[in-house]
């Protein structure tokens, strides 16, 4: 999977977050767009159910089947969701 | 940002943050503004009033909750113990207390079903073996929940496993279940916000009324123009034909539940009408239409005639038109139709109709089922109107009479349905589910009739409601509400003759009414200005002093009134 891709299945992830959020809360699809942490606009629940949609996308678009929640990608030391760049080069070293 | 038009809050057991997110950015009538109550808080937010969550006074409430965690014995089910159907069914109707004691609290309360997970194949091949299968116990605890409602007249079930078949396989996610406590996937939110706000909208009298339908490839296959009847494709051992036989046996059913068809199309009239009544495989036929428009004219022309004869409003129309230029003109035109996107195969015009989210109501009574029969009756009564002379002559030729009754049990339902879907002959426009109708008409300072009207064409029921509240020796007509169905009949002045009976009877001197203007309710106005009620011009106040005699109509009897 080319980084390309998985960048446009993160940030359609992003959309459907976006509809539940407040105009002013709304991420933007931006590359460096922080998506963990004091800086980002999701709250935890925000990034739970953002992770779940990438994980879904990913299968049903691609069928590639791995899981963005394991102990490594959750730790807040080096996470790779501190933005969209992070976590596509992270999805992208897991496919 | 604009206030919302309603509160709704959102009691359930799970993280419903998603949901909430979701409707308040719904920006389809009626917007909500969401209110979260305390997680997995059900059963304390039910009982007690006092909440924070209860103090932004919301509107509506829809209490979501999952089977395994309200009712207890449920759990045991899961499990695969043996529990007595008796006891799982008392905490069904335990649980149904609750909603019932929390919907005074608020206008109407939806209630999604109870499902649980496909994955969870419960006792496979034995799952819907009566007393120990998951999923036999599940249809009846929600059948059971359905059944302690079905005097409620506001409380909703709504069909969850509905959402959940939309949503397909990522309805249910256990990472949501476990990281968020989100019981559903985000599509089974968005299926669900969408049935809440058609809900929502039928409570509030949003519903649509009216379909207006174009004739050839839309309700059968080719230009009857070119092919003649004979040569339409309809029925017949034809894929297509049968297609659109299916889709008109579906527009038909819906007739039944109050929603009318006309036709606006471009086409010879003379050449399709004789299609509609000599086409054998036709299922609608002439008096299945209130109305139609069949000429070479603009059809948002020949929409807005026709709405305006059928004495409707344009917010009330879905305009369905196979073609994408006439539906972008018709969108262009005339912005408050509802005009669907509408699929250029023929065989899923049935599907794409019954999907539609705009007929949603709260109750259907019987008037819904006749309402057709009643326009081809005015119809009727327009053609008598060209045959006789003078207006009074032809409201005597009517042979009109009326109904008069106070709200009383039998008829609050249709009386509240009135109140809600009325928006042209409506003074105040105030609306009421029937227990703040049915609490208001209680008041000792409060009066309210309702009206019946039939003539020699056939009854129209009960379409007319006047209510008074008075003080000292002053009232005020707080609703003055008139189905279109037969305005201009002279019920209106037998409405205004009967609360003024009313009013002398409760020793008033004086009854007033303030209009208040609408999008809508000018022919309202334009009544009351030759009522003969008097009127100061600028204020929107009408006002008769009592010592004056207003007479009934000379073409009206009230039934069980002596005739002067």
């Amino acid at each position: 999977m080319e980084k390309g891709e998985i960048r446009e299945v993160i940030y359609a992830s992003m959309r459907t977050i976006n509809e539940q959020k407040d105009r002013g809360d709304r991420l933007e699809l931006k590359e460096d767009t922080c998506l963990f942490g004091r800086e980002s606009k999701l709250d935890s629940l925000g990034l739970v159910n953002l992770i779940v949609d990438i994980e879904q996308r990913l299968t049903d678009g691609f069928g590639v089947e791995i899981s963005l929640t394991d102990e490594r990608a959750m730790s807040p030391e080096n996470s790779p969701f501190m933005n969209v760049k992070s976590l596509t080069d992270y999805i992208s070293s897991l496919v | 940002m604009a206030p919302k038009d309603f509160k709704c809050l959102l009691v359930a057991d799970f993280t419903i943050d998603g949901f909430a997110g979701y409707l308040k950015n719904d920006e389809d009538f009626p917007t909500v503004e969401s209110i979260v109550a305390p997680f997995d808080q059900v059963v304390q937010v039910l009982m007690d009033g006092d909440l924070e969550c209860w103090k932004s006074k919301p509107d509506f409430a829809v209490v979501w909750t999952r089977p395994e965690s309200i009712i207890r014995s449920f759990n045991q089910v899961l499990d695969y113990e043996a529990v007595p159907m008796a006891q799982i069914l008392k905490e069904v109707d335990e649980y149904a207390s609750l909603l019932a004691m929390m919907s005074g609290r608020v206008k109407s309360v939806l209630v999604p079903t109870w499902v649980s997970p496909p994955y969870h194949r419960g006792l496979g091949m034995l799952d819907l073996k009566t007393g120990i299968g998951v999923a036999s116990t599940l249809m009846r605890m929600n059948l059971r929940l359905a059944e302690n409602f079905d005097e409620s007249s506001n409380i909703y079930l709504l069909d969850t496993q509905r959402w959940v078949s939309v949503a397909g396989k990522h309805a249910f996610n256990p990472k949501l279940w476990y990281m968020g406590k989100v019981a559903f996937g985000s599509d089974v939110f968005k299926e669900g916000v969408r049935d809440v706000k058609s809900a929502l909208s039928g409570i509030v009298g949003g519903s649509k009324k009216l379909i207006i339908l174009d004739l050839d490839d839309t309700l059968w296959g080719g230009v009857v123009g070119d092919v003649g009847w004979e040569g339409i494709r309809l029925g017949g051992h034809d894929h297509l034909g049968e297609a659109y036989v299916d889709f008109q046996r579906a527009l038909k059913s819906l007739t039944k539940r109050g929603i009318l068809l006309g036709i606006v199309s471009k086409n010879e009239e003379a050449v399709a009408i004789e299609a509609i009544t000599s086409h054998p495989e036709m299922v609608l036929r002439l008096d299945d239409f209130a109305g139609w428009r069949i000429n070479w004219q603009d059809k948002a022309l020949n929409i807005v005639d026709l709405v305006s004869e059928l004495n409707l409003g344009l917010q009330s129309v879905v305009f369905i038109d196979d073609n994408p230029v006439e539906r972008a003109r018709v969108r262009e035109a005339l912005s408050e139709v509802f005009v669907p996107e509408w699929p250029e195969d023929k065989m899923l015009y049935r599907s794409t109709l019954l999907g539609l989210r705009v007929f949603d109501t709260p109750s259907i009574s019987e008037e819904d089922a006749g309402r057709t029969k009643m326009y081809v009756l005015e119809r009727q009564r327009s053609d008598l109107k060209k045959t006789v002379g003078s207006l009074d002559e032809w409201l005597r030729s009517l042979d009109t009479k009326i109904q008069v009754e106070e709200l009383n049990k039998a008829n609050l339902q249709r009386a509240a349905q009135l109140l809600n879907k009325t928006n042209q002959m409506n003074l105040t426009t105030r609306r009421m589910t029937e227990l703040e109708m049915a609490d208001w008409a209680r008041q000792d300072n409060h009066k309210l009739w309702t009206f019946r009207v039939s003539d020699n064409f056939g009854d129209s029921g009960l379409t007319g409601i006047i209510s008074l509240e008075f003080e000292g020796k002053v009232g005020r007509i707080v609703d003055f509400v008139l189905s279109c169905r037969v305005m201009g009949r002279k019920v209106e002045e037998t409405m205004l003759y009967t609360a003024i009976k009313g009013a002398k009877s409760q020793h008033l001197d004086r009854i007033y009414a303030n209009y208040i203007p609408t999008f809508r309710n000018k022919p309202c106005l334009d009544f009351w200005k030759t009522s003969g009620f008097s009127y100061n011009g600028t204020d929107s106040c009408f006002s008769w002093e009592l010592c004056d005699e207003y007479a009934l109509p000379d073409c009206i009897k009230i039934e069980g009134e002596k005739e002067a």
